[in-house]
């Protein structure tokens, strides 16, 4: 073999390597690129036409005519404000009950097993059984809830809780609270056990106080799981309709609209598909300011 | 197994299975046909069983589609027929017809119904309502339920008061039953009330035509409603949200005198109260006009089957007597039959008089593409937000108008 020859060999190797990961990946690229690049393709081509979807010979190009539509609509606006509230109220309470509930089952006691297992119920179960749950447990005439309050001379008369517009948003929040509650529990749990014992021994010798070690060991020990938490479940939070759509379908009138609930209805009530894209990618670029805070986190963390 | 000869089996599997494909299709026809039962636990399976004894080489793919209130079944409809994949037939509503037929997805079935020896046992105005708007026949009836008032018959007897007949007579006795945790009037403002709405507006003189939701009579007749609530105070606090389940429990449990609704429910409300309850057509207004809602269930088929004869034989086969009959077990409403109906012993007597004497005031929601929308959208937003004062009855009614006529 020549001396050319052999030089020749490493240049022809990492050519080699360089392509095999892109084998590799090229299957799960291409299923993304099906499952999810393709509709969102369709949706933004969707939402540039007046697409109406018993009506399809009908359907005519409008541009940015949907969108000028739903900066105007009356109803957006009402959906838009509570999503926000929606989404500020959902996962701030169901981070703070799920913190509360990772501290405490990260304590010593001789029920804990069964006590983490028995969290992960709400959780497990699907939303539209939560939803039809929590509706009976709300009932006007034959609801738990309603005859407890009763029975403790709280109120003294029942509360359709669904039905009056200050109290129907609030209680389906609190139904998704109690679904949503164990994500960030079982999460934030884990983060606590990567927390090494000697740093809590350190600061008690310190003479740091049970508030002190909280505020100066565990949050900040766990933050990076808190963050990436609370970004994952504002953008599942942000879309979720299920619970609603059980509960009130949105009502009574517009007091549990919410953006993707609105664009549900547009979409599959009324079959604007048109209208019902534009409403929804509306709610995407909303969204995206989120995702790009995910993304830059999780980048970070793969350069560490 | 070794590699060399996994690959052969499989593809020895692969050749099998390519020649075996034109004997399977040979073999038989099939057909697709959607459906839906209330209670989905209820199994269509020993209809197709018998179908396919009868007719060799037939083989029936009853596929069960979730209702969700009809719009999730609906949706799932359109959306295939736009994409190409519709059933060959299915259980449809004439609500759905004017979309069906912009579409252009149904086949009309008049030559097929005109030979069909089961078409002089369904009555007339049956066959009318169920026409397309271009006076073709695309509908093959199947199954009806018309609404009806159902009432607490001991708690009218305690009072002394007789089923109502009027407007004004519904409202004196709903007043006179609201009494401690008991509401006169199950009022139904959530999804799918318009049929609770529709005896007292509609027939109270408003109508779907050009103008009709905005007439004087319209709007008083709304107000009228509306105030049922607002100021009568004879319904449930809950009844803006309150839906079939709501308002059937509600009654159930006693905590309603009156409820609309139709024969499906009978067997749920008998278990319940047994003798104590019975049922009459919807009040009428004082000029003895009146509506009620005809709730239909037809069969269609597809302008895309390729198997249209094969699915005509299926579909006909369910509207046939007997079958038929078996089938209404099944969903829990009246056979269209007329040798069905005098046969029928699904439902205790006097709820089937009340649905066969509901019958002349009937009628079906405009034949309009924008009616799917009415009921699943328009109607129940705007009853709940004039419900509770957010918007004004007149402004429920000019949000109607808004909706079918711009």
């Amino acid at each position: 073999m020549s001396a050319a020859a052999l030089t020749s060999v490493p240049v022809a190797h990492p050519q080699r390597a360089d392509w095999t990961p892109v084998w590799f990946l090229l299957p799960a690229v291409f299923v993304t690129a099906a499952v999810v690049l393709f509709p969102v393709a369709q949706t933004v081509w969707l939402s540039l036409y007046d697409y109406v979807i018993y009506n399809p010979d009908g359907s005519r190009f409008v541009g940015w005519g949907n969108f000028v539509a739903v900066l105007r609509d009356e109803v957006f606006w009402i959906s838009l404000r509570h999503s926000i509230v929606w989404i500020v109220g959902v996962v701030g309470l169901q981070f703070l009950l799920g913190l509360v509930a990772a501290l405490l089952l990260n304590e010593s006691f001789w029920w804990r097993g069964l006590a983490r297992s028995l969290v992960i119920v709400p959780w497990a179960l699907p939303s539209v059984i939560i939803g039809l749950m929590w509706t009976w447990m709300y009932d006007f005439n034959v609801g738990v809830l309603n005859d407890m309050l009763l029975r403790l001379g709280v109120i003294a008369t029942p509360i359709a809780w669904l039905a009056r517009p200050d109290t129907a948003l609030g209680a389906i929040m609190l139904a998704l609270v109690w679904q949503g509650f164990p994500f960030f529990a079982v999460t934030l749990l884990a983060g606590l056990q990567t927390i090494p014992a000697d740093l809590y021994e350190a600061a008690e010798i310190d003479g740091a106080s049970r508030w002190k070690r909280f505020i100066n060991v565990t949050l900040p020990s766990i933050s990076d799981v808190i963050a990436t938490a609370l970004l994952l479940r504002t953008i599942w939070v942000a879309n979720s309709l299920d619970v609603i759509l059980v509960m009130t379908g949105g009502g009574p009138g517009y007091a549990t609209h919410t953006l993707p609930l609105y664009a549900f209805q547009r979409a599959y009530s009324g079959m604007e598909f048109g209208y019902g894209a534009a409403l929804a990618l509306v709610l995407t670029v909303l969204l995206l300011a989120v995702v790009w805070l995910y993304v830059k986190r999780a980048s970070r963390d793969i350069a560490r | 197994m070794e590699r060399r000869q996994f690959l052969k089996t499989a593809g020895a599997a692969a050749a099998l299975s390519t020649l075996a494909k034109p004997a399977l299709a040979q073999s038989g026809t099939t057909v697709r046909w959607w459906y839906h039962f209330d209670n989905p636990q209820n199994s269509p399976a020993e209809l197709v069983a018998k179908f396919e004894k009868e007719n060799p080489g037939i083989k029936i793919q009853a596929e069960a589609i979730p209702w969700g209130g009809g719009n999730d079944y609906q949706t799932r409809l359109f959306a295939a027929i736009v994409a190409g994949n519709a059933p060959d037939c299915a259980m449809v509503r004439l609500s759905w017809a004017a979309r069906f037929q912009q579409m252009r997805a149904l086949e009309p079935l008049d030559a097929m119904v005109n030979a069909w020896d089961g078409r002089s046992d369904i009555a007339f105005n049956i066959w009318k309502i169920n026409r397309g708007a271009d006076g073709k026949q695309y509908y093959l009836p199947l199954q009806y339920v018309v609404i009806y008032l159902y009432y607490r018959a001991d708690l009218f007897q305690q009072a002394n008061l007789q089923p109502p007949k009027t407007f004004e007579e519904f409202r004196a006795a709903a007043k006179a039953l609201t009494k401690g945790d008991v509401a006169g009037f199950g009022m139904r403002g959530g999804a799918g009330g318009f049929d609770n709405w529709g005896p007292f507006v509609l027939g109270g003189g408003a109508s779907f035509d050009k103008g009709g939701m905005v007439s004087e009579k319209a709007i008083a007749a709304c107000r009228w409603y509306v105030n049922l609530m607002r100021e009568d105070k004879v319904t449930p606090a809950s009844a803006p949200t309150d839906s079939f389940r709501q308002i059937v429990d509600a009654f159930k449990a006693g905590r309603t005198a009156m409820a609309i609704h139709h024969v499906g429910s009978a067997a749920e409300v008998i278990g319940a109260l047994g003798d104590k309850v019975s049922a009459v057509a919807v009040p009428q207004g004082a000029d003895g006009k009146g509506w009620t809602y005809f709730g239909d269930e037809s069969n269609a088929i597809f302008a895309a089957s390729k198997v249209k004869d094969t699915a005509f034989k299926w579909i006909s086969f369910l509207s046939t007597a007997d079958n038929n009959i078996e089938l209404n077990k099944l969903t829990g409403q009246l056979p269209i039959t007329t040798s069905g109906q005098a046969k029928w012993t699904g439902h205790p007597k006097r709820f089937v008089e009340a649905s066969s004497a509901s019958i002349p005031i009937a009628a079906s929601l405009p034949d309009h593409p924008k009616t799917p929308d009415f009921i699943s959208r328009v109607w129940p937003t705007n009853m709940q937000r004039a419900l509770l004062g957010e918007i004004s009855p007149d402004d429920m009614m000019k949000a109607i108008e808004q909706h079918f006529h711009g």
